[in-house]
């Protein structure tokens, strides 16, 4: 696949009703290669990907893909461009998770197309990736967190848009399962698709992420390869907490020690 | 390789459709042949083709009751599929149009022509303006959130029960005999209905049946979040206000030919959802269980204590009202969110 789809905002407000979360954001999701936005809570991190996927419009400012405002184009041909996986999710009771993969195929779906081969080479490949081949005639509400998780991120995996957004993709999974979307999410950008995460774990994000993009109220501080801005001053301004850093020996991305958090007398 | 076996359609879906199918055909068949007279089914079908030598039968059933029966199945069809789409629309099983109000408000409208306030639009159009408004209103007052969550219900029930209120008051303040015509509009009947109001309806169901063939794949799309129906490429605002539309079209005429029979659209809904495949709006499932169950239900109304006859209105309320209680008070509520 080579990555030619591009998504950027350019100089986006966005807000919840009168209540402004974000000012005048710009960014531009490199190709091909794995975002991470990180921040603490209500800093406006799923507000920016929600901004980015058309979910929440502007109020302004514009977002761009392919150099086009996403908010102009044929909400259909966004969709086999760009795919999101929201934070919360509410499927129909009873839905199989083969049938919730199986939707991710609908912006492929003309009127009245049936199934095609390549709807089920997309499904199989999905389904496969995620790792929920043996879950595939089980109702969602009958899974854990985690296997309902991957389902999830195989409906998006399903759309096959060059294009991914994930809001928090392994918050609700164990360790292994962590590693396991993880690897998943760098397999995909390997294969030149451009991913962009909200994620809460700093460590992980430095881990997976080619490029980061540092939240703190509504504004983004510090934008740019982890090894280059992740330092205690940052994590200070972001987290407000202090901490030493080394790096990781194994693969050099950087690893927060000594976490600790000054207790301010008031 | 997890090969998946996908039928077109799907099978279990099939099924549940003939299986109503072959019962809404049983409940009309049924339904012509009992009676006063009773007629055999073999001479209904006779009477039907035109062949039959009994020209008694031929009347009772080509012109007593073909036409009821017509009614019941066509409103009963409309009924349930506008409950049906409101249900998704709003995410919420209890959101139909008879408990959010729209039935008594059309209801309340038409009373308003029936009883001679001085507004002479046919009762069809009364309806129609009724279900509307009530729409609007339960809109405008549920706030931007338009159809999500129970702010649209509880403003539904308001509406409902102040439209209820003004079709008593109404009632009460005109003439004996206006109030007896009025009176099948108050509990649901098939016996006032006119021709005209029945063409409409079938004119309108047929209009929205082949309206939602095309929106199917967007109204399944929204038994999501919002945000998952827009990453699916579904047209959100198009499809909610289409839907909406229809339903309130749908239900409009279906009341002005039968009243305000509301539990229809809760339980049709609800049985076409125990039959099909999970995980998709089963809209002509729904439609097929409505048509079926207002035939039987007018059935009973007819047969039960003959001559005196129970308005359908009646027997739906005696079959689903002990159902509601049971959705409502079964220990997991989440089907109701």
């Amino acid at each position: 696949m080579i990555p030619t789809d591009t998504l950027a905002a350019e100089r986006i407000t966005l807000a919840h009703r009168h209540l402004t979360v974000a000012k005048d954001l710009s960014v531009q999701l490199p190709p091909a290669k794995v975002t991470a936005i990180v921040g603490p809570n209500g800093c406006g991190k799923s507000t920016l990907l929600n901004g980015l996927a058309r979910i929440h419009a502007p109020s302004s400012g514009t977002v761009l893909l392919n150099g086009k405002d996403i908010h102009r184009l044929p909400t259909k041909e966004v969709a086999r461009k760009l795919a999101l996986l929201p934070q919360e999710n509410t499927a129909p009771e009873g839905l199989t998770v083969g049938d919730l993969v199986r939707f991710g195929r609908q912006p492929h779906q003309g009127w009245m197309t049936p199934w095609s081969e390549g709807d089920q080479r997309a499904f199989d490949h999905a389904v496969t990736a995620a790792d929920v081949g043996y879950l595939i005639n089980r109702p969602l509400d009958t899974l854990s967190g985690g296997q309902r998780q991957r389902a999830w991120i195989a409906m998006a995996v399903a759309q096959e848009t060059p294009l991914l957004l994930l809001d928090e993709p392994t918050s609700a999974l164990d360790l292994g399962h962590q590693i396991e979307v993880f690897e998943l999410i760098r397999h995909l950008s390997g294969q030149g698709k451009t991913v962009a995460m909200v994620v809460h774990d700093l460590a992980s994000a430095c881990r997976y992420a080619d490029h980061m993009v540092a939240m703190k109220q509504g504004v983004i501080i510090e934008e740019g390869a982890p090894a280059q801005i992740v330092s205690p001053a940052l994590v200070q301004e972001l987290y407000g907490v202090s901490c030493d850093l080394i790096h990781d020996p194994a693969t050099g991305s950087p690893l927060l020690i000594n976490v600790r958090r000054h207790i301010q007398k008031r | 390789m997890h090969r998946y076996p996908f039928t077109m359609p799907d099978q279990r879906t099939l099924v549940a459709n003939l299986v109503l199918l072959v019962l809404a055909g049983a409940a009309v068949m049924t339904s012509l042949s009992m009676g006063t007279v009773q007629i055999a089914p073999a001479e209904v079908i006779r009477a039907l083709t035109g062949t039959t030598d009994d020209p008694m039968a031929a009347f009772v059933i080509n012109e007593l009751r073909l036409g009821r029966v017509m009614a019941g199945l066509l409103s009963g069809a409309a009924l349930a599929l506008a409950g049906c789409l409101m249900q998704t629309l709003a995410r919420n099983r209890l959101a139909t149009p008879g408990i959010i109000g729209i039935d008594n408000a059309a209801t309340a409208f038409a009373v308003a022509s029936v009883v001679g306030t001085g507004i002479a639009l046919a009762p069809s159009a009364m309806a129609l303006a009724g279900a509307a408004t009530a729409t609007v209103l339960a809109f405008g007052l549920a706030g931007a959130n338009g159809t999500r969550g129970y702010r649209f219900i509880v403003a539904g029930l308001g509406i409902g029960a102040i439209a209820g209120a003004v079709t008593q008051v109404m009632l009460s303040q005109v003439a004996i005999d206006d109030a007896n015509a009025a009176y099948p509009w108050t509990v649901g009947s098939l016996n006032a209905r006119t021709p005209e109001s029945v063409q409409l309806l079938a004119l309108g169901l047929a209009v929205g049946c082949l309206a939602l063939m095309c929106l199917s794949r967007a109204v399944n799309s929204l038994q999501f979040s919002d945000p998952v129906a827009i990453t699916l490429g579904i047209k959100l605002k198009r499809t909610r206000l289409l839907g909406l539309g229809l339903s309130v079209l749908m239900t409009g005429l279906a009341v002005s030919v039968c009243g305000p029979v509301g539990l229809v659209a809760l339980l049709a809904p609800e049985l076409a959802r125990s039959l099909c495949r999970p995980g998709k709006v089963p809209l002509t499932a729904s439609a097929l269980a409505g048509a079926g169950f207002m035939v039987v239900a007018d059935l009973l109304g007819r047969t039960l204590f003959s001559p005196l006859e129970i308005p359908v209105g009646i027997i739906t309320a005696i079959v689903g009202s002990p159902y509601l209680l049971w959705i409502l008070l079964r220990p997991s509520t989440r089907s109701l969110t």
